[in-house]
């Protein structure tokens, strides 16, 4: 009996303008949201193998360990496609330092170019679902009750041997199984899409997750499903009921999920960026002032001059042709500032994690309230199983915490502060005192550094008291005479590791409160329903 | 007769069940918006106090050392978040906030970072313009879908066509009351809203805000009719209510989701530039080869003696650095400009982007404020500039050879602050704000008559059997 009613439902569904009409959405929508990501994320790759390529060759191209600053670049979710959850709004590149643990990443691929372009939205597959198949499923349920009522067909069909129950589940199955095809085609179409575009290519695991996320879109179809039937139970006639079923639909598609949103950021304040940096300029101000501070205390090298010299953010110093004491110096400082300088990163974490929970906070605020709406959950779903929120991230950031770690365990393992490789690559045997360098490099003109420096103090022009020690070139006193750095044993940051179990742990709680409504709202239609005058 | 067809409408509309609902979902949605706001703008407040501070801060310090000082820093003059923001956010959030110049130049923006928290999937605020645009333009839809196909269905058009009235006036009448009972929807939610935000004191009651609410009202008629008249197209293509009404709906998702979301990446593909890689490559060359080809000793530097020599050499190859990379990044940010705003032409075939544009030029946000600071800071910029170079010809212990990045050969002396101009941003005016808005304004126009003529054609052919 329940087959022969669902099969009626069935039927005159497929028929109805309403079936063609959002068949003819989907077909149109679908296509378009994933050609639009599908060429995101070309982008994002493209810009990913450049910027790691380029990030490679700048690791590779040091010379002192000073210098060496890996940077992980951290490569698009190829299911971003589907979901982009917060991947357009996060950086992907992060910059291991010693004096500061990573904060949020940075280079946002999609306004680096053109940032006005940030003030326009962009929309993906899920969204899409979101949208249409809420649509559909208000659409093809509204009138179940009410239009069978006004045409007086449901009272023809009580007076049949067939009890309220079963005639309502006919219905639900009947309405189901026209919305199913539905659902299939457009992740079939998604699918084919996928498969068709040479710019991404899914393994497994993928395809796992994009069934998962199919699975949860029925249950998040028969919600709304369930919404319209039950509005349609409560309601006397079809337009009645259609206008509270859009109502409904615009408000928990489009309006909870913003609201979410901006109600968040209006109550749950965010620390402000601009204080933190304050905070931390401060701090590395302080860590400056100890650390030349408490070099002064160095004995002074007899010469201070460079030869050749480069520096840098975050204590890099490269030096050539420097004399011994010179160089001296330079190892005593880094043995005293360096150890201060990871010393104050550790420091600067407490601003920083107090800036970072305030905005986890203004974060999950938003997704809590977001859960009142359905459309809000699926989201939510979504970018956890296509591992494109904030616990991806997190996770993401963890490693480069960890990989941070490693690194300087694999610096402090080369006792490298206490190494005069930490600033110069020239070999301490072949280091000269400042007399035989003055010696050397004006051809003899100068015997010790008192002569030479009698002697300059007297000239006017400032050229000419460097040009006396160009005469003669002292191997070693610039960089090209010198190899990079071997980074064979430098450990590389471990890659995301591939595994479904964060995604099934950020969402079992949304599929859980889908099931839930999907049941309360069931039972709530199906005593309306009892109780349905059908006359 | 007239009068009877116009207030059966406006009743029929007003105490039905769909206005009702309408009613209750827009004052929500205005309320929570402007509660929303006036938290938001005191922590937007907040921290642009913050940031204004320390500008003037900086520059103080600076005024202190030289006015060279004063001249060669790079500062990044912070926007002003918008008292009117409750009206229209003009998505000022994800738009560059910061102006940076210096004397010498206006460099370009960028957004600081402060004012959007990157967890946060990026969304629209509760404003009014998002009210109206989103929901109340599916009201609008909802009104009229089944003016037509509504009533042949429930038999009572032919009825109304027995009396003596056209087929012409009688969809217009339908039409207007679908506009006049959108003023009713529209108006309370905005009262409410308004009274939100006064009452909590984030905006004082004066002649410009008054011209703005009036402003938005009037774009918002506008708006409404346009929307109308898709909502009676719809009605009329089809003989029954069922199919205007996804008619309806197509229409709405089509402008309201398909069309704006899609500008980024129609932008890209249809307006490309270059990256910013490539340009980024640009200026390094052109820095190279000014570099390389620069007289030897350039790079000499004593700051003990301003007079040397060398310092000249240097001063004229900063200078042409600065030239060359002005040049460069100057045409790249007409490049963006240009992207953008074809890519808003071609989002115009949405009324709810044109609804946008205009809300933009009625509060004054938004690309168009941008714009505007951009170019009053390069203004600000000649006169600070000017007013260096006065000073500095006082002095005769500066060699006044310019450069623009350092503070070497020209005037080593502090000044006083108060003297130094200073740049306060000014509300756009009328006509700054009316300019950019035109277009918008004659395609939604345009569009909206389109429509309804359409509309009306093919109900003059309509069989209401």
């Amino acid at each position: 009996m329940i087959l022969h009613i669902a099969k009626k439902e069935f039927l005159n569904n497929l028929l109805s303008a309403r079936f063609v009409i959002g068949f003819v959405l989907c077909l149109v929508l679908i296509p378009f949201s994933l050609l639009m990501n599908i060429d995101d994320y070309r982008e994002k790759s493209e810009l990913y193998h450049l910027d790691r390529d380029a990030a490679e060759a700048r690791l590779k191209s040091t010379r002192v360990f000073s210098g060496l600053r890996p940077e992980i670049v951290l490569p698009p979710e190829p299911l971003s496609l589907f979901n982009r959850g917060i991947t357009g709004q996060v950086g992907n590149r992060v910059k291991i330092l010693l004096g500061e643990k990573p904060l949020l990443a940075e280079g946002r691929a999609a306004t680096r170019d053109n940032p006005f372009l940030d003030a326009f939205f962009s929309i993906d597959f899920v969204d899409i679902a979101a949208i249409i198949f809420s649509l559909l499923a208000l659409l093809f349920s509204y009138d179940a009750v009410t239009k069978e009522k006004e045409s007086g067909t449901l009272g023809l069909q009580m007076s049949n041997p067939v009890s309220r129950a079963p005639l309502l589940a006919g219905k639900i199955a009947g309405i189901l199984l026209t919305l199913l095809p539905v659902l299939f085609f457009s992740f079939l179409l998604g699918a084919v899409i996928v498969l068709l575009s040479r710019d991404v290519a899914f393994r497994g695991l993928e395809w796992t997750r994009i069934g998962l996320v199919a699975a949860v879109s029925i249950i998040y179809m028969t919600v709304f499903a369930f919404v319209g039937l039950l509005i349609s139970a409560r309601s006397r006639s079809s337009v009645t009921s259609l206008v509270v079923c859009l109502f409904l639909w615009v408000f928990f598609v489009f309006l909870v999920p913003n609201l979410a949103s901006y109600a968040a950021e209006s109550f749950v304040r965010a620390q402000p960026r601009d204080n933190l940096t304050r905070v931390l300029a401060d701090m590395d101000k302080v860590r400056d002032e100890e650390i030349s501070a408490r070099a002064k205390s160095l004995p002074k090298p007899d010469w201070d001059m460079n030869w050749y010299s480069n520096g840098g953010a975050d204590g890099y110093i490269e030096n050539y042709g420097c004399s011994k004491s010179y160089f001296e110096w330079y190892r005593a400082r880094a043995i005293l500032s360096e150890p201060i300088r990871l010393d104050t990163a550790d420091k600067k974490w407490a601003p920083q994690k107090s800036y970072l929970d305030s905005l986890n906070r203004q974060a999950r605020a938003a997704e809590t309230i977001a859960m009142i709406s359905p459309a809000g959950v699926l989201r939510r779903i979504a970018s956890a199983l296509c591992g494109t929120d904030r616990r991806a991230h997190k996770a993401d950031m963890d490693r480069t915490h960890e990989y941070r770690e490693t690194f300087i365990r694999y610096l402090k393992g080369k006792d490298i502060f206490a190494s005069f490789r930490w600033f110069t690559p020239t070999p301490p045997e072949t280091f000269r005192t400042a007399d035989e360098l003055i010696d050397l490099r004006s051809g003899g003109r100068f015997k010790a550094l008192p002569e030479y420096e009698s002697w300059r103090v007297e000239q006017k022009d400032f050229r000419a008291q460097f040009e006396v020690l160009r005469k003669v070139k002292v191997p070693g006193d610039k960089p090209d005479d010198f190899p990079f750095i071997d980074l064979s044993d430098l450990p590389r940051p471990p890659p995301r590791p591939a595994s479904l179990r964060l995604g099934l742990e950020g969402s079992v709680a949304g599929i859980g409160l889908l099931l839930v409504e999907a049941i309360f709202l069931f039972y709530l239609s199906y005593v309306a329903f009892l109780r349905y005058d059908v006359r | 007769m007239l009068k009877t067809v116009l207030k059966r409408e406006i009743q029929h509309n007003l105490y039905s069940l769909r206005f009702m609902v309408a009613l209750a979902l827009v004052l929500l949605a205005f309320i929570l918006g402007a509660v929303s706001f006036v938290r938001n703008h005191e922590d937007a407040l907040a921290k642009d106090r913050l940031a204004r501070a320390e500008f003037l801060d900086k520059m103080k310090e600076d005024a202190t050392k030289s006015l060279t000082t004063l001249a060669v820093t790079k500062r990044d003059y912070p926007l002003r978040p918008r008292d009117n923001g409750f009206i229209y956010d003009a998505k000022e959030k994800y738009l560059p906030d910061a102006i940076t110049f210096s004397a010498w130049n206006v460099f370009g923006f960028r957004n600081r970072g402060g004012s959007v928290n990157p967890f946060l999937a990026k969304h629209d605020e509760i404003n009014w313009s998002f009210i109206v645009g989103l929901i109340l333009s599916f009201v609008a839809l909802l009104f009229t879908f089944d003016a037509v196909s509504g009533e042949k269905e429930a038999r009572t058009l032919a009825l109304a066509l027995s009396n003596p009235v056209s087929r012409g006036a009688l969809l217009f009448w339908k039409y207007l009351s679908a506009i006049v009972s959108f003023v009713f929807v529209v108006t309370p939610g905005i009262l409410a809203s308004l009274l939100v935000v006064l009452f909590l004191g984030a905006a004082n009651i004066s002649a410009s805000l008054a011209a703005e609410v009036a402003g938005f009202l009037a774009v918002s008629v506008l708006f409404a009719a346009s929307f109308a008249a898709f909502g009676l197209l719809s009605s009329v293509v089809s003989r029954s209510a069922n199919v205007s009404l996804l008619l309806a709906l197509s229409f709405w998702l089509l402008f309201a989701v398909v069309i704006p979301n899609s500008s980024a990446f129609l932008a890209k593909k249809l307006y490309p530039i270059e990256s910013a890689k490539a340009v980024e490559a640009k200026v390094n060359a052109a820095h190279g080869d000014l570099s390389k080809n620069a007289p030897p000793g350039s790079w000499s530097m004593n700051y003990g003696n301003p007079f040397m020599p060398l310092h000249e050499l240097r001063a004229n190859l900063q200078m042409k650095l600065l030239q060359a990379e002005k040049a460069i990044r100057d045409a790249s940010i007409q490049a963006m400009s240009r992207q953008f705003e074809k890519t808003r032409w071609l989002t115009a075939l949405s009324p709810i982007a044109d609804f946008e544009g205009l809300t933009e030029a009625v509060v004054g946000g938004g690309y168009p404020r941008l714009l505007k600071v951009w170019k009053d800071l390069h203004a600000y910029q000649g006169q600070l500039l000017a007013f260096f170079q006065a000073l500095d010809a006082q002095d005769p212990k500066s060699p006044h050879w310019y450069n623009p990045n350092e503070d070497v050969s020209t005037t080593r002396r502090p000044v006083a602050f108060e003297t130094v101009p200073q740049f306060t941003e000014r509300p756009m005016s009328l006509a700054d704000r009316l300019k950019p808005a035109i277009p918008f304004l004659l395609v939604m126009a345009i569009s909206a008559c389109l429509v309804f003529f359409i509309s009306f054609i093919l109900f003059v052919r309509y069989d209401v059997r």
